[in-house]
C-alpha cells in the first residue's frame, strides 16, 4: 500500500536545515529528489492469458512468424521456419530484406520502419482486460476506460489497449517493459538526470504544494546495490528545456497536480522527450522517503511509436505498436485526416530524496530522509 | 567483533592480571619507549611502496608506470614504519621486486624515455659502450643508493652491462640488465646507518652525512635524497647543525613536505587497512566504492590543508569544521556539495565546512575513523575506542582473556538491550572485562551517531542513542564535547610527538631526556605548529643517535 | 629386476621397455617423488606448474533470484548449479558484480565480457589484452603451446582471447582438429623431450651473481640484527636463483600425461542443438585435460558459445537467446523457467570440466587443485542488457592461492576485481586492472590466499 506524505518515519529538524536554505518562504518546506525509475506503466499479474484472451500474439517466433506471412508463407511454414533459425530473435536472413521492405510507396517497395502507413497492418490482438493506470482525462463515462487498479476510478488509457497483449510489455515494476528497460540501463549513467522540487508551507500536512520537474546538468549517481544513490547533490540545469512548474495539492496523503500541459525533455534511445496534454499526476510517499507517481495524459502517438521503433532490438514489434497505437488514438483529430494524432498514455516514475541546486550553487531544495544532526550550537554550556 | 579473539592459553596470564586488578585502575601499556641500547637491535629499515614509487618517480618522472605489486608491510607498535625494522624481503616478495624492477628499467630503456632519462648517447646502439654505461649507472647509482657508488660497483655494474650488451648486441639491454640490478640490491631496497668516526668526540662514532640525508629525506619527503641533499651530505655541511638546519628548512617549506606529512598520517591512523574493508551493501547502500576510495583521501586533505597550508593547532584536527569531499562522500555524510563538474567527468574534491556545533567536525567524526574501526554491518565501540587509544594517544589495551562467553553482546534481538551501549553494559558487569572496557568503550560510545559506514544517525533499533561519557573526570554528551576535551589532554600531542619521531627512526623517543624535554617544548610554544615538530626533531640529536651512544645522549645537559 | 628399480631406474627402465615409442604409460606421480609439500619433483626441484583455464557460457543466470542468501562457506548453491554441489567445497561463487559503462555506447552480449576480461570498456575493434593472455604471458612460456581457445558453437570468432597487441586468438571449434594439432605428427612426448635453455635466462641469473658477490662485502659493515635481516634477504636472492637455474636445466618427467584416443569426426561446423555443443563440450574438456597434463599448454580457454547464446533444445521453438529477452518472468518461482533450464545444463558442463581436471592426479592433489578455472558469463540479467548483478565462478585453489569453498557477495563492485583476484593468484604481477569505474586496486580479500 502506498503511504503517504504525512508518515515521516524520520524525526527531522527543520529548522538547523531552513537557514541553509534559499527559501521560497521564510515557513516553507523545499524537497529535492532525482527520478531512478521511469516507463510505460504497466499492468501484469503474471497470469499470460489476462486480458489477451486470444492468446494469438505469441512470442517473438510468432512475430517474425506474422512477417513472413505477411511477405507470402503460410502460417504453419512461417513458424517452423523462424524456428529453426540459430538466432530465433531476428528474423529469417534470407527474407530479412524483402520482410523489412514490404511498405508499398506508389509502387515502390519501401522501409517499413520509415512508411509504416504503407505497410499492411499486423492486426494483433490489443488488451481487452478491466485493468490499467492512468487518469480521468475527459470526464465523460466511455466504455473504452479502464479501471485503475490502485484508485478504482475510470481511467483513459488506450495506449495499454494498443499495447498490452505485446508480449514485452507485460511485465511489472521493478522490471519495466523490455526495450524501455534496456534503453534506460544504457541511459540513466550518461544522460543528465530529472529533478523534481516539492514546496509548500509543511508538507506533512494535507494542503497546496508546487511541483518543479527539472533537469540535472550531471546524471544519475548509482549506490552500492546499483540502485539510485540517495542524498547526492545535482545542480539543476538553468538552461534545460524542462522547466515544469505544476500546482499541486496534498490530500489525504496523496499529491495530485492541477492539470496541465507536461513536457520533458529525455535523451535517446531512451525517450527524447515526453510530452502529456491534459497532463494529470498523482504521487505517494514511501515510508523511506521515496516517491512513485504516476503521471498521464495525451501523447503524440506517432512520437510514441517512433521512439519504439528508434529503440535497438526493436523490429517487428515497433509496426505491431504503430498500426495499434494508430487504432487505438483517442484525442486530438487532424483536421483533414480525421485520424487521432493522441492517445491517452499513463507513465510511472519513482524518485529518491536529493539534494538540488541552482545554476549560482545554492541549495533550493534538500532530501527528507535524513538524519540531521542536533547542533550542539553557542548555547551550549561549555 | 574483530577484537575479542579467543586467545591461545598462554594469554591466560591476562586473565590471571584482569582478576588482580578488579576494581583497580589498569593503566594501559604504553607504546614502548625504547631504553634498549643493545647494538644488536636492527638499523636497517626496508623501503615502503610509497617510498619506493616516489623515488622513482623522483629520478625518472611521473610516465614511469608500476603495476606491479609490493610485498605487504607489517605494523608493528602501531606504526609500519616501526614495522619496517623488523622486515626483510621474503622469497615471493624479492620475485616482486625483480619483477618490478624489470618493468621500470624495461620503460626507461624505451624509445619514449631513453633519450631523456640516459643523458649520454653510445657510440653504437647495437653494442656495449662502458663509458655511457659508467655514467648512467653512477648517476643513477647515487640517486638510488643514497651515496655515490664505490669504484668497485661501478665496475661490476658496467661489466654487467656489458656482458648482456654484447651477448644480445644492443646497449640499452646491457642498461636495463644493470638498472635491475640497482634496483633488486639491498642498498636501494633498505635504507642502512652507516657509521664512521665523530672528530668531535675521538673514539666515538657518528652517523655520516649520507645516513642522515637518508633520515631526513624518507621522513620529510617520503622519498630518497634528492642532489642538493646529496651534496650537502657530501660536503659535510651535514654535520654542522647550521648546514643540517638549512637543508630541513628548505625542505619544510618545499611543497613536497606534504608527502612527508601524508606518509606519517597514513601510518599513524592506519589507512592502508582500507584494502581491506568492505561493508554490507544492502545497510549502507551509501557506501560506494567511490565512497570507499574517497575515504582516506578526505582525512589527508583535511589534515595537510589544516598542519601544511595552514599551519593550524594539530590539537584542532579533532574539531576542525573543514574538511574536502567529493560528491560520493557527500551524499554517504548526507551534505550538500555543488560540483559544477560536467557530467561523466570524474568527481572533483571541493571544500566543505560543516555547521558550528556539527558534530560531523574533527577527522575522527570521517569515515577514515568511524568506518574504518567498523564491522560490514555493525558498529564496535570496543574496536573504534581501543584504536583511539593506540592510534591518538599511544595506549595499549591488554588483549581481552580467553574463554569469554560473548552471547549477550553479540545478541541484537535481545529487547532489554537495544543500544549498543545497552549491550556492553551489560558485557561490563563481568568484573575480568569491565577493567579494559572502562578504557575502550566510553570514547568508542562517543561515536555511536555514526554507523558503520560513516553515516550519521540518531537509533539504533528505534532506541534513541546516548553518546555521553566522561574523559579524564570531564563529562561529555557527544563527540563534540569530547573532542574539546580531547583538546586540553596532552596525551594528544605527547603521543603524535613520539609518533613522528618513531616514523622518521623506526624506534621511540628516549622519553625521559633532555633533548625530547626540549622538542616538545618547541611543538608546545609553537603552539602546535605540526611543522614545527618535525622541524625540531629532524635537527635534533635525538634523530641520528647512534644506538650505543643512546645512553650518552641521556647522560648529555 | 627389482635391483634396477629405483627413483630415476625405474623410469629408464620403462622407457626401455618400451623402446622410445610416441606412446607412454601414464605412471602415476609417486609420492616419494614429490618433495615434503608434494609440491615440486624431488630430483630436479622443477615445481608442477599452476594451469589456468577460462569458461564462458552465455546468458548468465537472469536477475537476482540466483542469488544465495548466506555468504562465506556455508551457504546454498543456486538452484542452477545444483550440480556442482560435489565440487562446491573447490569452488567460490562470487554474486553482484557490476560493469560499468562510464558514459560509453554498450555493446550487448559483448561488453560485460570485455570489461571482464580486459578491463576496459571500448569499441570491440580494440579489444586487447584479455586477462587469459596476460596469464600465459607469465606461465605459458616454455610450453609448446602458449595457451589454447576452443569454442563449442562451431563459430571460430567466439573467442575472448586477445593479446596485448590486439590479436586475436581465434577458437578451434572441431574436437578432432584440436586432437589432431597437439597429439597428432607433431607431438613430442614429454617424458623424453629434447631441451634447449633460454638465452634470457641465462642472463637473467648472471646478472644476478653481480647482487649475490655483494653479499661479504655488506654483511662487514653490519650489526647482528642486521646481518640477520640481509641474510633472509640473501636467501630470497637464492631462490630466484635457483627457480632460475631450474628453468635451465631440461624439465621433469610429466608422469601423469597420457596420450588421448582420437574424438570422433566432426567438420567444426555450426550447431544450434544445445545437445551437439555439450558433446563436443566434453570432447574437448578432456581433450584440454590431457593437453595440460601433458604439459603441452598451461593455459586453456573454452567458451560455449557466444554472449547471444543461440543454442536449443530439441523441440523448442526458441534459442536461449530469444527466450532469455521474451519469456517472462514466473511470479511464483521468480524466474525465466526455460532459460533456467539452458543453465542447469551449462553448469552440468562445468562440473564435468572440473571433473577431467580433478581426474588427473599429481601426488596427494589433482591437477584441479593445482589450477584455477574462472567462469564468466557476458551478462547477470541477460533480458535487459543490464550491466548488473554478475555472477563469477572459480574452481581450484590455484595451488593454494586462493580460499575455495566460498559465496562471496560482492555487490556494487566491478567484476574486475575478481579479475585481478584471478590473475594475481596465477601470478600475474599487476596492482589493479582495468581503467575509469572498471578499475580494481585491490583483491577481493575474501579469497585470496
Amino acid at each position: 500500500m502506498p503511504n503517504k506524505f504525512h508518515n515521516l518515519l524520520f524525526g527531522s529538524i527543520w529548522i538547523a536545515l531552513a537557514l541553509c536554505l534559499n527559501p521560497v518562504s521564510a515557513q516553507a518546506e523545499s524537497r529535492g529528489y532525482v527520478i531512478g525509475w521511469l516507463a510505460t506503466a504497466s499492468y501484469y499479474t503474471g497470469d499470460v492469458k489476462m486480458g489477451c484472451p486470444d492468446g494469438r500474439n505469441g512470442g517473438v517466433v510468432e512475430m517474425h512468424a506474422r512477417e513472413l506471412e505477411a511477405i507470402g508463407f503460410d502460417k504453419k511454414e512461417a513458424v517452423e521456419l523462424q524456428r529453426k533459425q540459430r538466432d530465433t530473435d531476428a528474423i529469417v536472413p534470407a527474407y530479412r530484406d524483402k520482410v523489412y521492405n514490404r511498405a508499398r510507396v506508389n509502387g515502390k517497395e519501401g522501409s517499413v520502419f520509415t512508411y509504416p502507413d504503407f505497410t499492411p497492418d499486423p492486426n494483433v490482438e490489443l488488451y481487452s482486460g478491466k485493468y490499467a493506470y492512468g487518469f480521468d482525462l475527459t470526464g465523460t463515462a466511455s466504455p473504452s476506460k479502464f479501471e485503475d487498479p490502485e484508485t478504482h476510478a475510470p481511467v483513459d488509457n488506450q495506449l495499454w489497449r494498443a499495447m498490452g497483449c505485446i508480449n514485452q510489455y507485460r511485465t511489472f515494476p521493478p522490471q519495466k517493459p523490455m526495450l524501455e528497460d534496456t534503453s534506460w540501463d544504457v541511459f540513466v549513467d550518461n544522460a543528465p538526470a530529472w529533478t523534481i522540487q516539492i514546496t509548500g508551507d509543511d508538507l506533512s500536512k494535507d494542503g497546496k504544494v508546487t511541483v518543479t520537474f527539472g533537469r540535472a546538468t550531471q546524471h544519475l549517481l548509482r549506490d552500492a546495490t546499483s540502485g539510485t544513490l540517495r542524498d547526492a547533490t545535482y545542480i539543476v540545469d538553468p538552461a534545460s528545456k524542462t522547466h515544469e512548474v505544476l500546482e499541486g495539492e496534498i490530500k489525504g496523503g496523496v499529491l495530485t497536480i492541477k492539470p496541465q500541459h507536461i513536457y520533458l525533455e529525455g535523451e535517446l534511445p531512451f525517450y527524447m522527450d515526453i510530452e502529456l496534454e491534459n497532463g494529470h499526476m498523482r504521487i505517494n510517499r514511501q515510508s523511506d522517503g521515496k516517491l512513485i507517481g504516476y503521471m498521464g495524459g495525451f501523447t503524440d502517438w506517432k512520437r510514441y511509436a517512433y521512439m519504439s521503433i528508434a529503440r535497438p532490438f526493436q523490429d517487428a514489434a515497433a509496426i505491431e505498436g504503430y498500426h495499434a497505437l494508430k487504432k487505438m488514438a483517442d484525442a486530438d483529430p487532424d483536421p483533414s485526416t480525421g485520424q487521432n494524432r493522441k492517445i491517452s498514455a499513463t507513465f510511472r516514475w519513482e524518485a529518491v530524496p536529493a539534494y538540488l541546486a541552482d545554476g549560482n550553487g545554492n541549495i533550493i531544495a534538500a532530501p527528507d530522509d535524513l538524519v540531521q544532526p542536533q547542533t550542539v550550537a553557542n548555547n551550549s554550556s561549555r | 567483533m574483530n577484537s575479542m579473539r579467543l586467545l591461545s592459553a598462554r594469554h591466560a596470564t591476562y586473565l590471571a592480571i584482569g582478576i588482580a586488578l578488579i576494581g583497580a585502575a589498569i593503566s594501559v601499556r604504553a607504546l614502548a619507549a625504547d631504553t634498549d641500547v643493545s647494538a644488536d637491535k636492527p638499523t636497517s629499515m626496508r623501503i615502503s611502496s610509497s617510498q619506493y614509487r616516489r623515488t622513482i618517480s623522483d629520478i625518472f618522472g611521473s610516465s614511469i608506470v608500476i603495476t606491479a605489486r609490493f610485498e605487504s608491510e607489517t605494523r608493528e607498535n602501531g606504526l609500519l614504519a616501526i614495522g619496517a625494522l623488523n622486515n626483510s624481503v621474503s622469497e615471493d616478495g624479492f620475485e616482486r621486486y625483480d619483477e618490478i624492477a624489470k618493468d621500470v628499467a624495461a620503460q626507461v630503456i624505451d624509445k619514449n624515455h631513453r633519450n631523456i632519462l640516459i643523458p649520454c648517447k653510445p657510440k653504437s646502439a647495437t653494442a656495449s659502450d662502458d663509458v655511457c654505461a659508467g655514467k648512467f649507472l653512477s648517476t643513477t647509482g647515487r640517486l638510488l643508493y643514497r651515496r655515490p657508488l664505490k669504484k668497485e660497483e661501478i665496475q661490476t655494474l658496467v661489466g654487467v652491462s656489458k656482458d648482456t650488451a654484447d651477448k644480445k648486441k644492443d646497449f640499452y639491454a646491457g642498461i636495463s640488465t644493470s638498472l635491475v640490478d640497482l634496483l633488486i640490491s639491498p642498498d636501494f631496497l633498505f635504507r642502512y646507518r652507516t657509521l664512521e668516526p665523530d672528530p668531535a668526540h675521538p673514539g666515538r662514532t657518528r652517523l655520516d652525512g649520507y645516513s642522515k640525508a637518508t633520515i631526513l629525506s624518507s621522513f620529510l619527503w617520503n622519498s630518497n635524497p634528492d642532489d642538493l641533499l646529496l651534496k650537502a651530505a657530501e660536503s659535510g655541511s651535514l654535520q654542522t647543525d647550521k648546514g643540517l638546519a638549512k637543508q630541513v628548512d628548505r625542505m619544510i617549506t618545499s611543497p613536497e613536505i606534504a608527502s612527508g606529512v601524508r606518509a606519517f598520517f597514513s601510518d599513524m591512523l592506519g589507512l592502508d587497512q582500507f584494502d581491506i574493508l568492505s561493508k554490507d551493501a544492502k545497510f549502507f547502500p551509501r557506501f560506494t566504492p567511490d565512497a570507499k576510495r574517497d575515504a582516506p583521501e578526505q582525512t589527508l586533505r583535511t589534515i595537510v590543508d589544516h598542519v601544511v597550508n595552514r599551519q593550524g593547532d594539530y590539537r584542532d584536527l579533532f574539531t576542525t569544521r573543514r574538511t574536502f569531499l567529493t560528491r560520493a562522500l557527500a551524499a554517504l555524510y548526507g551534505v550538500p556539495l555543488v560540483d559544477a563538474t560536467d557530467n561523466a567527468r570524474p568527481m572533483r574534491w571541493l571544500p566543505y565546512t560543516y555547521p558550528d556545533g556539527d558534530p560531523r567536525a574533527g577527522i575522527l567524526s570521517q569515515a577514515s575513523f568511524v568506518a574504518l574501526y567498523s564491522g560490514a554491518g555493525r558498529t564496535s565501540p570496543t574496536v573504534r575506542g581501543k584504536n583511539f587509544r593506540l592510534n591518538i594517544l599511544c595506549q595499549v589495551v591488554p588483549p581481552p582473556p580467553p574463554n569469554i562467553d560473548f552471547s549477550l553482546i553479540q545478541d541484537i534481538s535481545n529487547p532489554k538491550f537495544k543500544t549498543v551501549r545497552d549491550r556492553l553494559t551489560a558485557h561490563r558487569t563481568n568484573p575480568t572485562c569491565a577493567g579494559c572496557h572502562r578504557l575502550m568503550d566510553p570514547v568508542g560510545l562517543a561515536f555511536e551517531n555514526f554507523d558503520s559506514s560513516g553515516g550519521f544517525r540518531t537509533t539504533e533499533n528505534g532506541a534513541p542513542i546516548d553518546t555521553s561519557g566522561e574523559w579524564n573526570g570531564v563529562k561529555f554528551s557527544g563527540p563534540v564535547e569530547l573532542t574539546k576535551a580531547l583538546h586540553d589532554d596532552p596525551a594528544v600531542t605527547a603521543c603524535v610527538a613520539r609518533k613522528v619521531f618513531a616514523f622518521a627512526s623506526g624506534t621511540m623517543p628516549p622519553t625521559n631526556t633532555a633533548p625530547w624535554k626540549d622538542v616538545q617544548a618547541k611543538f608546545a610554544s609553537s603552539n602546535y605548529n605540526f611543522l614545527r615538530l618535525m622541524r625540531e626533531i629532524a635537527v635534533s640529536d635525538l634523530l641520528y643517535a647512534v644506538p650505543e651512544t643512546r645512553l650518552s645522549a641521556l647522560e648529555r645537559k | 629386476m627389482s635391483k634396477l628399480v629405483d627413483l630415476i631406474g625405474r623410469r629408464r627402465v620403462l622407457k626401455g621397455l618400451l623402446a622410445g615409442g610416441t606412446v607412454s604409460v601414464g605412471l602415476p606421480i609417486l609420492d616419494c617423488m614429490l618433495d615434503g609439500n608434494g609440491e615440486a619433483f624431488a630430483d630436479t626441484g622443477a615445481p608442477i606448474p599452476v594451469r589456468f583455464a577460462t569458461w564462458f557460457w552465455g546468458l548468465g543466470f537472469g536477475e537476482g533470484a540466483w542469488v544465495p542468501k548466506a555468504s562465506g562457506t556455508n551457504y546454498e548453491l543456486p538452484e542452477q548449479m545444483r550440480a556442482l554441489e560435489p565440487i562446491r567445497h573447490k569452488l567460490n561463487l562470487i554474486s553482484g558484480n557490476e560493469v560499468f559503462a562510464d558514459g560509453h555506447p554498450v555493446a550487448t552480449h559483448v561488453t560485460g565480457a570485455q570489461v571482464t576480461l580486459t578491463g576496459r570498456i571500448e569499441d570491440k575493434i580494440k579489444y586487447a589484452g584479455s586477462l587469459d593472455c596476460l596469464v600465459s604471458d607469465v606461465i605459458g612460456n616454455g610450453r609448446r603451446f602458449r595457451s589454447l581457445q576452443v569454442t563449442c558453437s562451431g563459430n571460430p570468432v567466439d573467442s575472448w582471447s586477445a593479446r596485448k597487441d590486439g590479436t586475436k586468438l581465434l577458437a578451434e571449434t572441431s574436437p578432432l582438429a584440436l586432437y589432431t594439432r597437439i597429439f597428432g605428427p607433431d607431438f613430442k612426448d614429454p617424458n623424453a623431450a629434447e631441451f634447449t635453455p633460454d638465452p634470457n635466462v641465462m642472463i637473467e641469473k648472471s646478472a644476478l651473481t653481480a647482487v649475490t658477490e655483494r653479499r661479504n662485502d655488506l654483511m662487514r659493515q653490519l650489526g647482528a640484527a642486521d646481518r640477520a635481516k640481509l641474510d633472509a634477504y640473501f636467501t630470497s636472492v637464492r631462490a630466484l636463483e635457483n627457480k632460475l637455474q631450474v628453468q635451465l636445466q631440461k624439465p621433469a618427467p610429466m608422469l601423469a600425461c597420457v596420450r588421448p584416443g582420437k574424438p570422433p569426426e566432426d567438420d567444426g561446423g555450426v550447431v544450434t542443438l544445445v545437445s551437439d555443443a555439450m558433446a563436443r563440450h566434453d570432447l574437448f574438456a578432456n581433450l584440454f585435460a590431457s593437453a595440460l597434463a601433458c604439459g603441452q599448454t598451461n593455459v586453456v580457454n573454452l567458451t560455449i558459445t557466444e554472449g547471444m547464446s543461440g543454442l536449443r533444445f530439441e523441440g523448442e521453438t526458441a534459442s536461449h537467446h530469444s527466450l532469455s529477452h521474451e519469456e517472462p518472468i514466473d511470479p511464483t518461482l521468480g524466474y525465466q523457467k526455460k532459460c533456467f533450464e539452458y543453465q542447469k545444463v551449462y553448469m552440468e558442463g562445468l562440473l564435468k570440466f572440473a571433473n577431467a581436471m580433478d581426474a588427473i592426479k599429481e601426488g596427494d592433489k589433482t591437477m584441479l587443485d593445482r589450477m584455477l578455472i574462472f567462469a564468466y558469463t557476458d551478462h547477470g540479467a541477460p533480458r535487459l542488457h543490464s550491466l548488473h548483478n554478475y555472477p563469477a565462478i572459480t574452481i581450484g585453489s590455484a595451488g593454494g592461492r586462493l580460499k575455495t569453498g566460498m559465496h562471496v557477495p560482492h555487490a556494487g563492485q566491478p567484476i574486475t576485481r575478481v579479475s585481478l583476484t584471478v590473475m594475481q593468484a596465477m601470478g600475474v604481477p599487476i596492482a589493479s586492472f582495468g581503467t575509469g569505474s572498471n578499475r580494481a586496486n585491490s583483491v577481493i580479500a575474501e579469497v585470496a590466499a
